[in-house]
């Protein structure tokens, strides 16, 4: 069992489990469930199997699937959050006719995830890439009205686009290497000075950048999340921005294109603007679900600032942000699920003193509304610290400002929910709600329970977790000589 | 374990069980803060104590003020038994005071800058909660309270990042670093905006007042009136001192004896003319803050001293005025002025912890009040030698004292004297021990001020003080007696019975039984007066208030982006033009893939078989997902 051959597993449990799924019609939730959680479970097992600050290379026709401490931490990321959602939403999907038929979605967009993670090829990074976009594409429509309809193909659009762009990025590194090995690419560009390779990196920041909803790529991002059901956003918001964007951006342009001081500044640039920008525009909504999209943006600016940096504080900073986010964020998505289901709206203004009547939601969201404003002990906390402290220690005290009053504007557009959602006087209406399905109430205590361990275990966390994942993208284009160790 | 880290875990994990059982909350809440309290008095007298875990030290400055802040919340928990009975949610009440005095004693110990930073940035978070346990309106001011409390948080990093950078240690007090430099400057100024947010100097008071209108009076009398101060007034001490170094005569010097003074003198102008008991008295907590500042502000040991002193008394004297306040609120069930008096004949114990507290907090000798406010005169006097502008800080502070004693002249009338029909009887023993213990502690601190506190809290810390002033507490305190007894002596053996009163004559009118003059509304004067009148009136429509005006600029700029937002080209417009312009469209996008499909093609053989696999795939998954989504619509 110890052959790197059960990295495919990976991929084809989840890309198996789809059409069995589908097969299983009601009780499909369990079968997604179980994947969700064998998954989890087999990268957890490979913590240890795969040697530490090393990569575990499954070497068929060329390195296709690498597994580095990055992949490591993302695929983490990914399949517990995805875990959780699940359980989550067992419940929230009994409402659809045809539950078996999201599952199965979900489970190709999980496999999509895990394969954009794990791909050592451009070309396998694509497919998986298109695999999950499609996914996501069809589940944004999934409850089939008009708005759904139109977030669904505006985001179809845009992602498409956004991929023909990583198209002609691939091609350009193809034309430079001959290869579409990462590993191979990344040796073969070592010292190439081309402006096809700057153009490639600019494509890349863009196609990728969108994926990401980074500032002025964002438009498809605030409707899609809205429109789509409540665990589609969190899987849309908590992982797929991150695997599909930032680690695939972060990969190639760290591991395969080198990096370089412009391209740097460039991320950085595009972070401090997705911060401050995001959560503006964040703040002057009503609608909770699309405050927390265009939180999404804002959040996703101090994962990149962060990475955009490159020094050490940064990176960690950076992503361990990436795995914090995904937690806090999965869950405000499924608290405003929480919220519509009970309630029947998601404008804010039309709710108040919630915390009355739906004790689960609300202590769950607070706590999840003080990890993504960044208050002590909760995660939030510590990822932000560092990218602050890293922006303060690499001299730029620009971006740094911007990340701190993006962190107060980002506690003023919270509090801000939670005195309109939960505090205050209940509405008559509301007099007889009930809490949610208990299936629902422990996803989201669970994943709250996870916020505050991370935030009090956060040197366990950023020591076994995150800092394999610095010391990949440190380690640039050393990545490929891990890689092709035997063979060089 | 550790004894310092005990007193940080102890009261965070009982908290959790305060959460769960409610029941027994309250017993175990003043179980635990009477632990806490002997904790306290075991680290003061052990003087210093080290723990490496979270590198926690004990000294005796800091193991001073955990000292006043165990026995703060001691005597509040056992005060809320009675007064917060029968109401809603006192597990999550107990558990967050507590967590509270955890996170303060994690502040006070620290000696590492992330660890303070945690703790400080914990310490938002019971705040947030305890002011929202108030009435409807708790939201707002609870908002408003962690939103300057933890905005000057994330600030304080920046400072802490800076001090990193400038040091390369986090120790707090491991390097001093002298005001020269400019990034030096901006993290003094990072790090102040920490501690001045939550001892609620201008322009960061505004949560104050805000929490006053709805929180629980014996959560005022432990967070904003006493516990915070301790907290913001601790660390800007060791700002000052420790980490950076203010010298006398300094723009740094220069700029926290002016916002002190405009502390003092605002603050006070806004008190005068509120007609809510609780709410007079925050303006009060805001304007007592100032003294601190301007004491620490002059960079003299014996402002220091002064400064220092002052916030301990503040605190003992500030508690006692809003848990009097709580004590009438709980008896008459509102705070209004207007509505209140004669309260003396009922409430006897009340008022004369009430009484004792205004007169400490007015700076009548010999109280404590005056005592630590004659230090800081005297430290501006000292100023004298090198800096000419002394007069203006020393007329502010002084002037400020005198509508303190103005504006409680007006409390103490409205509430407690006067006439009344009020049947209230005296409160519960549990409500009127602390307000009483407070303020024989006034007396205590005011009389013994040389033998006891400046001694035992206040030299460990500053070290030795040259006092300038001749002051002898026990001789004035007899010769105050003496005037007092030859007063009353007078009043006895004069014509008193000459004395009649007379039922009022209103113009004939009867007046009605209830009606009473208050007294309150004279204080209405002070905002006619030709420039104060100005300032009054710009205040009421928030010009000066920092946290509105700053919220007003958000809601214009974020309205200003949403709008910017929906005008970037988006797809829409496109999707709902005609036909023709999508399939125009459609084939535009197959045209550029089958560009790229050339470029690959021109590039080597297997690379070709790669990617028309991975084209397969993604057309194989297309056709998977058109066959999957197809039905959507009609379901």
């Amino acid at each position: 069992m110890n052959s790197p051959a059960v990295l495919l597993l990976l991929i084809a449990l989840p890309l198996l489990a789809a059409p069995l799924t589908l097969c299983l019609r009601r009780s499909g939730a369990w079968l997604a469930g179980l994947t969700a959680l064998a998954l989890t479970l087999l990268i957890t097992w490979l913590y240890p199997a795969r040697p530490f600050n090393n990569v575990l290379v499954f070497n068929q026709f060329g390195p296709w699937l690498v597994l580095d401490g990055l992949s490591h931490l993302v695929l983490i990321t990914a399949d517990l959050t995805a875990l959780f959602i699940i359980i989550y939403a067992a419940a929230y999907a009994g409402k659809y006719r045809a539950p078996s038929r999201f599952f199965s979605l979900f489970l190709l967009l999980l496999a999509g995830l895990n394969g954009v993670a794990l791909a050592g090829d451009l070309i396998w990074l694509f497919v998986f890439l298109e695999l999950a976009a499609l996914s996501a594409y069809l589940l944004v429509a999934f409850e089939g009205g008009r708005d759904q309809l139109e977030a669904s193909v505006k985001y179809l659009l845009i992602g498409e686009g956004a991929s023909l762009l990583i198209l002609v990025g691939c091609a350009l590194v193809l034309r430079l290497t001959g290869t579409f090995n990462l590993a191979g690419a990344a040796l073969a560009l070592i010292g190439c000075s081309s402006r096809l390779k700057t153009a490639a990196a600019l494509l890349f920041i863009a196609g990728f950048g969108t994926k990401a909803a980074l500032m002025p790529f964002h438009s498809w991002l605030p409707d899609a999340h809205t429109a789509a059901p409540a665990p589609i956003s969190a899987t849309l918001s908590g992982v797929l921005i991150k695997v599909l964007g930032v680690y695939a951006l972060a990969r190639v342009l760290f591991n395969v294109l080198g990096g370089s001081p412009p391209l740097s500044l460039a991320l950085m640039a595009l972070g401090a603007l997705s911060i401050l920008a995001g959560v503006l525009l964040a703040f002057g909504q009503w609608d909770f679900k699309r405050l927390l999209a265009y939180h999404s943006i804002s959040q996703i600016g101090y994962i990149v600032l962060g990475v955009g940096l490159g020094t050490p504080l940064g990176l960690m900073g950076g992503l361990f942000h990436l795995f914090n986010h995904a937690l806090f964020k999965a869950l405000l998505f499924l608290n405003a699920g929480a919220v519509e289901q009970q309630t029947g709206t998601r404008d804010l203004k039309e709710m108040g003193g919630l915390k009355q009547r739906l004790p689960v939601t609300a202590a769950t969201s607070l706590l999840a509304s003080f990890s993504i404003a960044g208050l002590p002990p909760f995660n939030g906390f510590w990822s932000k610290l560092f990218v602050i402290i890293a922006c303060v220690q690499a001299g730029q005290l620009w971006f740094a400002l911007a990340a701190v009053l993006g962190s107060i504007l980002t506690l003023a557009s919270f509090l801000k929910v939670q005195k309109y959602a939960f505090f205050g006087r209940l509405k008559d209406q509301f007099g007889d709600l009930k809490d949610v399905h208990w299936l629902m109430g422990t996803a989201m205590a669970a994943l709250a329970l996870l916020c505050l361990l991370t935030g009090l275990a956060f040197p366990l966390v950023t020591g076994y977790l995150v800092n394999p994942a610095v010391i990949a993208l440190a380690n640039g284009t050393g990545y490929a000589r891990m890689i092709l160790g035997g063979q060089l | 374990m550790n004894i310092l880290l005990w007193t940080i875990f102890l009261p965070i994990g009982a908290s959790l069980l305060c959460f769960i059982f409610r029941r027994a909350a309250g017993g175990a809440a003043l179980i635990v803060s009477a632990v806490g309290l002997a904790l306290g008095a075991k680290i003061f007298l052990a003087g210093q104590l080290l723990s490496p875990l979270l590198a926690l030290r004990a000294y005796p400055f800091s193991a001073s003020l955990y000292l006043a802040a165990s026995f703060l919340t001691f005597l509040i928990v056992l005060y809320s038994l009675k007064f917060m009975a029968g109401k809603e949610r006192l597990g999550e009440y107990y558990g967050y005071i507590l967590i509270t005095l955890g996170a303060a004693a994690g502040a006070f110990f620290a000696t590492d800058f992330l660890t303070l930073l945690m703790f400080w940035g914990l310490l938002g978070i019971p705040l947030y909660m305890l002011i929202g346990l108030g009435g409807d309106g708790a939201g707002g001011a609870a908002k408003k309270a962690l939103m300057i409390v933890g905005g000057a948080d994330a600030l304080m990093i920046i400072g802490i990042g800076l001090v990193w950078c400038l040091t390369g240690t986090l120790r707090v007090g491991g390097a001093l670093l002298p005001l020269e430099q400019p990034l030096t400057v901006i993290a003094f100024f990072c790090l102040l905006a920490g501690a001045f947010a939550k001892a609620g100097v201008m322009p960061l008071h505004g949560w104050i007042p805000a929490a006053a209108e709805s929180a629980p009076a014996p959560v005022l009398a432990l967070l904003p009136a006493s516990l915070d101060k301790l907290l913001g007034i601790y660390l800007l001490a060791r700002l000052c001192y420790d980490v950076f170094l203010v010298t006398p005569n300094s723009a740094v010097s220069f700029f926290l004896l002016a916002l002190g003074s405009l502390t003092i003198m605002a603050a006070v102008l806004g008190a005068l003319v509120q007609h809510d008991l609780k709410k007079l008295l925050a303006f009060h907590a805001v304007s007592q803050v100032g003294y601190m500042v301007v004491g620490i502000g002059t960079g003299l040991p014996l402002g220091v001293a002064g400064g220092l002193f002052h916030m301990f008394n503040n605190a003992i004297y500030k508690s006692c005025l809003f848990l009097c306040g709580g004590a009438v609120e709980f008896k008459n069930g509102t705070t209004d002025l207007s509505k209140l008096g004669g309260l003396a004949k009922t409430m006897p114990l009340t008022f004369a912890a009430f009484l004792i507290a205004a007169f400490s907090i007015s700076g009548v000798p010999p109280l404590n009040g005056f005592v630590s406010k004659w230090l800081i005169y005297q430290s501006l006097i000292e100023l004298s030698k090198i800096n000419a502008a002394w007069i203006i800080w020393l007329a502010a502070a002084m002037l400020g004292s005198a509508c303190t004693a103005a504006s409680f002249v007006k409390i103490t009338h409205a509430v407690f004297l006067g006439r009344s029909e009020a049947k209230a009887r005296e409160v519960h023993w549990t409500i009127w021990l602390a307000p009483v213990t407070l303020a024989a502690l006034c007396v205590v601190f005011g009389l013994g001020a040389y033998q006891l506190p400046l001694r035992f809290l206040i030299a460990p810390a500053v070290g030795l003080i040259g006092l300038i002033g001749v002051w002898d507490p026990l001789l004035a305190a007899g010769l105050i007696l003496v005037s007092l007894s030859v007063g009353l002596l007078i009043y006895f053996l004069g014509n008193v019975d000459a004395l009649k009163t007379r039922p009022i004559f209103a113009g004939g009118e009867e007046l009605p039984a209830a009606g009473k003059v208050s007294g309150v509304d004279f204080y209405d004067t002070v905002r006619q007066i030709r420039p104060l009148a100005l300032i009054y009136r710009a205040g009421e429509k928030r010009w000066f208030d920092f946290y509105e005006l700053s919220a007003a600029l958000l809601r214009w700029s974020s309205a200003w982006l949403v709008r910017l937002d929906a005008k970037i080209p988006g797809i829409i417009p496109w999707l709902r033009r005609d036909r023709a312009f999508k399939i125009k469209l459609l084939g535009a996008l197959i045209a550029a893939e089958l560009l790229v499909e050339g470029l690959l093609l021109v590039s080597g053989v297997r690379e070709i078989l790669t990617g028309l696999a991975a084209l397969a795939m993604v057309a194989a998954a297309f056709y998977l997902a058109g066959r999957l989504g197809g039905s959507y619509a009609n379901e």
